[in-house]
């Protein structure tokens, strides 16, 4: 009897998580893929050495995280009273555990910056002697739990990424974003997107060779990051593809429509398909050149921001 | 034998800890038996009564204080185009879910369950308006109040109506008595009385949110 009656009308207007939101899940993203990349990779090879890869990505996780923070606050409705969420917390509630996991990711970020950048810092205070003094102070402090900080920052840097599915995967009434996947999708495509901008800035900002054993290191990782994240994109097409009803229906988001052209051209396209024909279809010589390895970078952002587009708006614009 | 001293101390042990955990155990039943029932206000809709002479979306309007535009309550036309004259109706408002996920996603308590009455309702000061509960209402039955920039929803008029000891004002306004609100946790109330003898069902049930609105549908009989 239950088919009898229902009703199909919203209070709701569409979409009403937009792009901002998608922005922030881009940069959260990002922020957490470049530290657990610098990071796994200065445990793997046991370095002792301040690394311009480190360097690059203790910079990125601060001023992404720090910049997401501006859109995600920007997308309240009441802006200012944003410090509420940091006086009542519901335990119960994804968002409330992931502004505890940000109050403690972004003081990490932060500290690590503090590691890496300490001549730049000393430089810029040594007119003010008694500034020099106490950040001195505060270094010598810190860097007896140097160890301890790198491996909390690793952490939390998977909790921010994995939050940010959680965040919408507890949705309910939208198929899409109610999947298991979802968390894991974050997580690795947070890991492309992070791979690739801090190895731009490492190049760019820090002059880091684009064939040192660093960034080889990065490129070589790169490929399978990127099969994984086309497998869970599939699983995800595929569940939603044998579900019930509701999810079948979701499907069309895929085959038809702007997210189908968003999804074919910016994730597929520009995100997988630029950077692999950029480094293997044109021979070595455009795939060792300067502007491949900025524009197969650009590139992988740009279609990690294509899917944190398409999940946000397809995601919402297909309810039960 | 000198198993036999350790096995009979053993038993002794047992048995006395049965009698004293027995008798605590029957003591705090006893307790729990004396709180009295909290309410658990539910309300149902007999689209079989409705007419959709929207009545009861003009005093929701009116008695809440809703903005132009706006609607806590709102009523679908659910005719099918085959049969245009079986007209059918259907209440869409809030569905006072006993397990709300508003409630569970909302980070800063503010859309939260009265702690009289149960009501799922809202406190517009600690609102935010990040919109999560707005996404996480499998009924999509919640908005953002333009005037207070708060999330809001029907809450049975608990600081309306309610607080003055009247029905909610869509309840009031009904002429076609399609709306009856009551207790569900009250055995003799009518709303119980009601659902005793007539079929009633629960909008979306497989969501698991076990919503405390009845809908009474229109069925085909004698066919």
């Amino acid at each position: 009897m239950n088919g009898a009656i229902n009703f199909t009308y919203g209070f709701s207007h569409g979409v009403e998580w937009g792009w901002p939101i998608a922005v922030y899940l881009l940069l959260a993203g990002i922020s957490g893929g470049a530290l657990i990349i610098a990071l796994l990779v200065r445990f793997y090879k046991k370095q002792h050495e301040d690394t311009s890869l480190l360097k690059a990505a203790s910079l990125v996780s601060f001023s992404t995280i720090a910049f997401g923070m501006v859109f995600l606050v920007g997308d309240l409705e009441k802006p200012l009273y944003f410090w509420k969420i940091l006086i009542n917390y519901n335990f119960a509630s994804v968002m409330s555990i992931g502004v505890m996991a940000i109050s403690v990711y972004i003081p990490l970020t932060l500290v690590m910056c503090l590691y890496l950048f300490e001549k730049e810092i000393s430089a810029v205070l040594a007119k003010k002697a008694q500034l020099l003094g106490y950040f001195e102070m505060v270094m010598v402090l810190l860097k007896k739990i140097r160890p301890m900080i790198e491996v909390l920052s690793v952490i939390f840097a998977v909790i921010i990424c994995a939050y940010t599915g959680f965040l919408i995967s507890v949705l309910v009434r939208f198929p899409i974003l109610n999947t298991a996947i979802l968390p894991a999708l974050f997580v690795v495509s947070g890991l492309s997107a992070g791979t690739a901008s801090a190895g731009m800035v490492a190049s760019y900002f820090f002059k880091e060779d684009a064939h040192s054993p660093d960034l080889k290191t990065l490129h070589t990782i790169e490929w399978p990051i990127m099969a994984v994240e086309i497998m869970l994109i599939a699983m995800l097409f595929v569940s939603l593809l044998v579900g019930n009803e509701f999810q079948q229906s979701t499907t069309i988001a895929f085959k038809s429509g702007i997210y189908a052209n968003l999804f074919w051209f910016g994730v597929m396209g520009v995100g997988f398909g630029l950077p692999l024909v950029l480094n293997f279809a044109l021979g070595k010589h455009v795939a060792h050149s300067h502007a491949a390895f900025y524009l197969s970078g650009m590139a992988s952002v740009a279609g990690v921001l294509c899917l944190r587009m398409f999940i946000i708006y397809a995601g919402q614009t297909f309810g039960v | 034998m000198k198993n036999d001293g350790k096995r009979r101390a053993f038993l002794k042990v047992l048995g006395l800890g049965s009698v004293t955990l027995g008798t605590a155990g029957y003591s705090v039943a006893i307790e729990a038996g004396k709180t009295e029932k909290k309410p658990h206000y539910g309300m149902i809709f007999d689209q079989n009564k409705c007419v959709g002479c929207s009545d009861c979306e003009v005093a929701c309007r009116k008695v809440n204080e809703v903005p132009q535009g706006q609607v806590r309550l709102y009523v679908e036309n659910k005719t099918a185009p085959e049969t245009p004259m079986e007209k059918k109706y259907v209440r869409v408002s809030c569905q006072q879910c006993e397990d709300a996920p508003c409630v569970a996603v909302c980070p800063s308590k503010a859309c939260h369950r009265d702690a009289k009455t149960g009501i799922v309702t809202m406190n517009p000061d600690d609102c935010i308006a990040c919109k999560y509960c707005i996404v996480a209402c499998p009924y999509d039955v919640r908005f953002i109040n333009h005037k207070t920039k708060a999330a809001e929803n029907c809450n049975f008029c608990l600081n309306t109506n309610m607080a003055k000891g009247k029905e909610p004002a869509c309840v009031e306004s009904c002429k076609y008595k399609a709306l009856v609100f009551g207790d569900l946790n009250d055995e003799n109330s009518y709303i119980n009385q009601i659902l005793q003898v007539k079929d009633a069902v629960r909008m979306k049930p497989t969501f698991g949110t076990k919503p405390s609105l009845r809908y009474i549908p229109v069925v085909k009989v004698g066919v």
